[in-house]
């Protein structure tokens, strides 16, 4: 890609003679935000502390804006980073936390004092600049952290699962205002986390790692609707999948055999796409879950366990009953064995 | 379990056996008599203004004084840095390291007084004051590592790594984070190599020369030639600047979390 703004070429990153992330190859364009997204271990914090310079990679080259920092250390990439323990400094006040980086540029007195300010105004702080770290809660101290990093005016803000530690309704409410500030100020932002909800409500693109590979990358639409490999359907809520032997598919307890062209790979369906209460095959209800707008069910069928959700504003079916569903091949998402969708 | 007076004795007896001899110090002190007795002989002020006389004591406090600081100091400037890169790196053998930097707390005082005296002092020509000063110095330093190392442990390295970030340099990073987090522990440790030092005898017992000893030798060889309360009086000055120092360090920086 020629409008690359950061760029990892075969980016080899390994911790003594363990090899985790083995071939890295990425390129973010400027002002995006792009999802790291992937199941914890497989190299997400690893790929960050390379980018900002805290880790040396093993082999391949980091770029930023054509210029090539790979060796460039890590108080001179001009990278920011948002760790997940925020990483504050305790002893000193919320201000002086933000004015940490500016006094280090020796900029005039007056100047740091205004885009401190600015700083703390943007993540709604202002008013607890004399605070210490440890009198906030945890959303400020996230916020803090953000705005230290901010002020510095990074090129490229890299934030570690900032949301994490943070309870559900926070979490919702910092996601907004993580994208408000990135639409604000039109930096480029690499975000990692493991919640792939997080990851298609924040994204301009999302990369899936698994085991230090990236196992697709692009929007949030084509990951969500278009994953092609069994992982990313899994990892996306294709939460049935069985894999095709012939003309049938195999489950833990049993074969069904199922009309297709493919003869090998998987049948990934979701929840959501198999209807119940109609339809050729039968099983049975074993448990239901209420989950809001919607019932979930765990069906038994001679093939295996198979979840179904349906609307909960529709009436429920007994457990222990037995029922009809079906698992329309129009509804399925194939996935062919090496990862390529047919 | 005990009766309450049962406990109440044993605590009773613990506490007499462990500060009595302080009270009977001090009272000795007190004394009007010529010689040292308890009960005093009488009571008097003298000898308290006596110590003050005495040019040797003087001198040797002088000296106690200078090596229980720059000793300490020289210690910290040591045991800091070696503290973080015991706690910081995974140095191989860096339990090893913290056994031997603990060695002289183990190794009993006379045979390194003994040894510095045998291989530095006498074939190497050092001066006794240098001398003295590099066995406190040791002698400090296992208390320096120990109680730094534990202000270190609570201190996440992620916060040297966000300095770095945002413009430190490694050692800007450590004097800018690091060292304003420790501060509290390396002022424990301060006062407890003072006091360490300051207390010494086995090791100083062996290192002194013509008008040159520590506080404590300088008072053991008084009272072998004079045995008046001077001695006593003195001994409880000193214990009384100890509880003086201790206290405040407890007051001011929780002290007892440290050791
Ligand atoms: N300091 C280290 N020394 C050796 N191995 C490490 C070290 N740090 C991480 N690893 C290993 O590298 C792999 C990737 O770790 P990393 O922290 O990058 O994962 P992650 O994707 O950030 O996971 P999480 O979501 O749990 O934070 C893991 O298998 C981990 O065990
Ligand atoms: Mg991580």
């Amino acid at each position: 890609m020629s409008d690359a703004y950061v760029s990892l070429k075969n980016l080899t990153l390994a911790y003594g003679k363990t090899v985790v992330v083995p071939d890295l190859n990425l390129d973010v364009r400027k002002g995006e935000l792009i999802a790291l997204l992937g199941p914890s271990g497989c190299g997400k914090t690893t790929a960050m502390r390379s980018i900002a310079g805290l880790m040396a990679p093993k082999s391949g080259t980091i770029s930023i804006d054509g210029v090539d920092i790979t060796r460039t250390p890590a108080n001179k990439r001009g990278i920011g980073l948002v760790f997940q323990s925020y990483a504050l400094f305790p002893h000193l006040s919320v201000f002086e936390n933000v004015a940490f980086g500016l006094r280090l540029k020796k900029l005039p007195k007056a100047k740091i004092a205004s885009m401190v300010e600015q700083g703390l105004q943007t993540v709604g702080l202002a008013h607890l600049s004399d605070r210490k770290p440890e009198d906030m809660s945890g959303g400020q101290q996230q916020r803090l952290s953000l705005a230290r990093s901010l002020v510095m005016e990074p090129k490229v803000l890299l934030l570690d699962e900032p949301l994490s530690n943070l309870d559900a309704r926070l979490r919702l409410e910092m996601r907004n205002e993580l994208q408000r500030l990135q639409r604000d100020t039109g930096i480029t932002m690499i975000f990692v986390t493991h919640d792939q909800a997080e990851a298609l409500a924040l994204a301009d693109r999302i990369v899936l790692m698994k085991d230090g590979i990236v196992e697709q990358l692009g929007t949030p639409d084509e990951l969500y609707n278009a994953p092609n490999s069994k992982f990313a359907a899994d990892f996306f809520g294709f939460e049935n999948i069985f894999e095709i032997e012939g003309s049938e598919i195999v489950g833990r307890t049993g074969r069904l055999t199922v009309l297709i062209d493919a003869k090998e790979g998987y049948l990934a369906w979701r929840p959501s796409a198999i209807t119940i209460g109609s339809g050729p095959h039968q099983g049975t209800i074993s448990s239901m879950a209420f989950a809001g707008e919607l019932r979930e069910y765990i069906i038994e069928a001679p093939l295996g366990q198979i979840k179904v959700t349906t609307p909960s504003s529709t009436p429920p079916f007994d457990i222990g009953s037995p029922i009809a569903f079906d698992l329309a091949i129009d509804k399925a998402r194939h996935l062919s064995k090496n990862g390529e969708e047919t | 379990m005990y009766s309450k007076w049962t406990t109440r004795l044993i605590i009773g007896l613990t506490l007499t056996f462990l500060i009595g001899p302080f009270f009977i110090i001090i009272l000795a002190g007190l004394s009007d008599g010529e010689f040292m007795t308890f009960p005093p002989d009488g009571i008097s002020l003298r000898w308290y203004a006596k110590v003050f006389t005495v040019e040797s004591f003087r001198d040797s406090f002088k000296l106690s004084m200078f090596l229980a600081i720059f000793g300490t100091i020289a210690a910290l400037i040591l045991g800091v840095p070696a503290a973080y890169a015991i706690s910081r790196y995974k140095i191989p053998y860096g339990e090893t390291i913290k056994t031997i930097v603990a060695a002289p707390i183990i190794v009993p005082g006379i045979i390194v007084g003994l040894a510095l005296l045998r291989y530095l002092v006498v074939p190497l020509n050092f001066t006794v004051t240098l001398a003295l000063f590099m066995a406190h110095t040791a002698l400090i330093l296992p208390y320096a590592v120990r109680v730094v190392s534990s202000s270190m442990n609570n201190l996440r390295s992620d916060m040297e790594e966000a300095a770095v970030l945002l413009g430190c340099s490694r050692l800007g990073a450590f004097t800018r984070v690091v060292l304003p987090n420790i501060q509290s522990g390396v002022l424990a440790a301060f006062i407890l190599g003072f006091v360490t030092s300051f207390n010494q005898v086995p090791v100083s017992l062996f290192l002194s020369g013509p008008g040159v000893r520590t506080l404590p030798i300088d008072m053991l060889s008084y009272m072998e030639i004079t045995y008046d309360p001077s001695v006593a009086a003195l001994s409880a000055l000193l214990a009384l600047l100890s509880v003086v120092i201790v206290f405040m360090a407890e007051k001011f920086l929780g002290f007892s979390r440290y050791v």
